[in-house]
């Protein structure tokens, strides 16, 4: 299959979002369990015996979410919401809810209002990670995590499964860093829509399919690559939880390229595999804790700030583009302080207040072209 | 309508009042720490390890109080801070830059210490202070606490006061006495049952005191907690509120309902809703909010009787339990419906209401409003609006 074949199958995923799960369901006859956004251990759930599967949002009505949550609340969550209430979430067998910032804290209080599903969970992460109560509490939770679902499954994890899973989790993740390095290095090999297209279908699919269809695209693009061009395309780092809506990309393809982002819905969801060699939960709560910073878990010294930096450097972009969604808090205390790290360090930076769902991108593009052409671009 | 009677302690408030903030300024003179802390924060290790803690919370209630919340605000939007973010948070921000103080500096920080049982606005608004300040930042994490993990909560947030009792005795360079945080935990147990008591007067029908004055004579239960003057405080003004059930003053004359209010005032607007309850013979007389400092600990086990009392503060229970407890205010003050304020700044304590309120209404049968706006600034208050929810809601009041 060509390269574009193959990118359209995850299209496919991406734009029908309740088809892989069932297809699955079908098949396997097992149980699906959705997360929210971000940093919910699939692996154990994958060695339970379920399907993780990633809600993210997108496009919705948003008139039935007003009864429940207010519009001042971030489109990501208000739009996980409209999902659901709309049916379109009827595959699912249970749903786990990390606790990221107050928004996730009271949805999960909501979500069993409006969308009872057999197994609900919370997931806890420690705020602080700078000292030694962190890793314990990290442990505690991932046990308490582990037996909760076990209970829901019937059965025991064994750790011949979550060794398993962590092997198969790694091994995509370590394909899809293939991709953005393959990206960065001929960016006009695949655009940045495709490329952050597969990182959202992995979420949304089996990780053993997902992993499949990606090696064909590498074999495919390796074919491909010298044909392509594009290394002389104006470099940005993205940086903003996810990277909504999907038509941004589209924009930032036209003007330029993506080198590298901290985004849940990108780099930073493949950035750090689990250590094989250790036990494996506490592999886990290791992994959880080297994470790329995200301002729902900084350590206090807001790493995120020299990380925008040195990623900047390290891959030569020209400036940052912070995706920020409108009403979210966290991101939003973080930004000044990330804006005058870049400018103490000679970067340029812009913010776009972005939205999931349905929005109009006009006035994103008329920022995002203007960076560029600040950047020299076109 | 006849003028309210002042009460006498009010002259005793200012005076602790001014009190408290001049320890601030004594603090830096005698080289004792001011130390930031968050308002449901056990203040009680702070006290014994005789820090000074200083409420920036209070400092953006005082803000929006005298109506300059959004003057202070802009100065914070400037910096890249939006208007979405916690009101009192861009209070605090914004002072920090001002040229101008027109309700004192906020003071600034040698230590800072949050406990996120309230919000995660307030880590993230005291971690970029701690930036600022250049001060040394302790975050005490409080997850949501259910019966299920409470153990396993419990025993994380009781690794983390030893982890600060330590990083007191750093920053301190002095050991920390056990034996002055029994005498202090005596002392915050002593103001917080007198404290309870005067908010139950509330309850008497008809009542010498509502959440009104509630919130106007809660800011020594939250800053002087732990203290003797906070005890003192709350004996006169219990004495008083005595006098006054005997002398038969009250709140509000003709008193026909009772209100239940969640949960913070709109601070700019407090006698205008004060005002337009009364109009209709209403008080509102309990919140959870103003119950928020009903703790009760036990001196002999202090670190796990500390988790208890702070972990399991109202807003870090589960979406049903505070149902509960809400429903069991109602009860126990036995009102006649109640007022769900969407607050734009407090994230927390506004999303669910919608649903919560539908709950609460099954259950109860009480009539009961959600009304949106923001608890300290202006540019979010519909005048017209919210008192047209609020005659319709007073409508059902009577029709019951
Ligand atoms: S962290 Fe931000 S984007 Fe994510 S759920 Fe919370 S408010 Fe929304
Ligand atoms: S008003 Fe709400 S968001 Fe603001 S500091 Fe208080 S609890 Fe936190």
């Amino acid at each position: 299959m060509t390269a574009n074949a193959l990118v359209k199958q995850f299209y496919d995923v991406v734009n029908n979002p309740g088809n892989a799960p069932r297809e699955w369901q079908k098949q396997q006859g097992g149980r699906v369990i959705g997360w929210l956004k971000t940093d919910v251990p699939e692996e154990l759930i994958h060695a339970a015996g379920f399907l993780p599967y990633g809600i993210v949002g997108g496009k919705t009505k948003f008139s039935r979410v007003d009864a429940h949550l207010q519009s001042w609340a971030c489109s990501l969550m208000r739009s996980c919401l409209g999902i659901a209430l709309n049916d379109e979430l009827n595959f699912l067998d249970g749903l786990i809810i990390p606790h990221t910032c107050d928004t996730t804290r009271m949805v999960s209080g909501i979500w069993r209002q409006i969308h009872l599903l057999p197994y609900m969970e919370n997931f806890f992460l420690p705020r602080q990670v700078d000292r030694a109560s962190s890793k314990m509490f990290m442990l505690a939770e991932l046990m308490r995590l582990k037996e909760s679902l076990e209970v829901y499954s019937g059965s025991a994890i064994t750790e011949e499964n979550l060794r398993n899973s962590i092997a198969l989790y790694n091994e995509n993740r370590g394909l899809m860093r293939l991709l953005f390095a393959m990206h960065e290095k001929t960016p006009g090999l695949i655009s940045c829509r495709d490329l952050y297209t597969v990182v959202r279908a992995s979420m949304m699919m089996p990780k053993e399919t997902h992993s499949h269809l990606l090696e064909q695209l590498l074999q495919a693009l390796r074919i491909q690559n010298n044909v392509y061009q594009g290394r002389d395309k104006v470099r940005v780092i993205i940086s903003g939880p996810v990277w909504e809506p999907p038509e941004l990309m589209d924009i930032i393809d036209s003007k330029g390229t993506v080198v590298g982002d901290d985004l849940l819905t990108g780099f930073r969801y493949i950035a750090s595999d689990v250590n094989t060699e250790e036990e494996p939960l506490a592999a886990l709560a290791e992994r959880q804790l080297n994470r790329i910073p995200f301002a729902c878990f900084d350590s206090t010294q807001n790493p995120r700030r020299q990380f925008l930096v040195n990623l900047v450097r390290q891959k030569q972009a020209k400036g940052v583009i912070f995706l920020h969604l409108k009403f979210c808090e966290p991101e939003n205390y973080d930004y000044y302080d990330h804006k005058l790290a870049l400018e103490k360090a000679g970067i340029p930076s812009t913010r776009i207040e972005t939205e999931v769902g349905g929005v109009s991108v006009e006035q994103m593009r008329t920022r995002i072209e203007a960076f560029f052409e600040m950047l020299g671009g076109i | 309508m006849a003028p309210k009677q002042e009460f006498k302690t009010t002259a005793m408030f200012k005076q602790l009042m001014s009190q408290y903030y001049a320890q601030g300024v004594e603090a830096r003179r005698k080289n004792i720490p001011v130390a930031w802390v968050t308002a449901v924060f056990p203040v009680e290790i702070l006290y014994a390890a005789e820090v000074f803690p200083y409420y920036p919370e209070n400092f953006g209630a005082l803000a929006a109080a005298r109506k300059i919340a959004h003057d202070l605000s802009e100065l914070a939007e400037a910096k890249g801070y939006f208007y979405d973010l916690c009101g009192y948070a861009r209070c605090g921000i914004g002072d920090a830059y001002a040229q101008e103080h027109p309700v004192g500096e906020i003071e600034r920080p040698d230590i800072i210490f949050c406990c996120n049982t309230q919000c995660g606005s307030l880590p993230k608004w005291f971690e970029a202070a701690s930036r600022f300040y250049n001060a040394p930042y302790f975050l005490l994490d409080a997850p949501l606490i259910e019966d299920a993990w409470e153990e396993q909560v419990k025993k994380y947030f009781i690794k983390q006061l030893e982890e600060m009792i330590d990083f007191l005795e750093q920053s301190t360079g002095k050991a920390f006495d056990y034996n002055r945080l029994v005498r202090v935990l005596d002392l915050s147990n002593e103001a917080c049952r007198l404290w309870n008591e005067i908010l139950d007067t509330a309850a008497l029908k008809p009542a010498p005191f509502g959440f009104f004055d509630a919130c106007f004579h809660m800011a020594p239960i939250v800053t002087w907690r732990g203290t003797e003057e906070a005890v003192t405080y709350y004996r006169a003004l219990k004495e008083e509120l005595d006098e006054r059930i005997k002398k038969g003053i009250y709140a509000i004359p003709n008193e026909r309902y009772k209100i239940y209010w969640d949960h913070i005032p709109v601070w700019p607007r407090l006698r205008w809703f004060a005002d337009l309850f009364a109009e209709h013979g209403a008080l509102v007389v309990v919140s959870q909010y103003t119950h928020s400092w009903a703790y009760n600990f036990d001196p002999s086990n202090p670190l796990e009787s500390l988790a208890d009392n702070y972990l399991k503060s109202f807003v870090n229970r589960s979406f049903d339990k505070r149902i509960d407890l809400k429903i069991n205010f109602m009860k126990k003050y036995n009102v006649d419906g109640f007022v769900l304020f969407s607050n734009r700044s407090c994230k927390p304590n506004a999303f669910g209401l919608y649903d919560k309120s539908n709950v609460i209404k099954n259950v109860t049968g009480l009539p009961g409003v959600v009304f949106e706006a923001d608890m300290s600034d202006l540019r979010f208050f519909s005048e017209e609006q919210v008192r047209s929810k609020i005659e319709v809601f007073v409508e059902q009041l009577k029709e019951r």
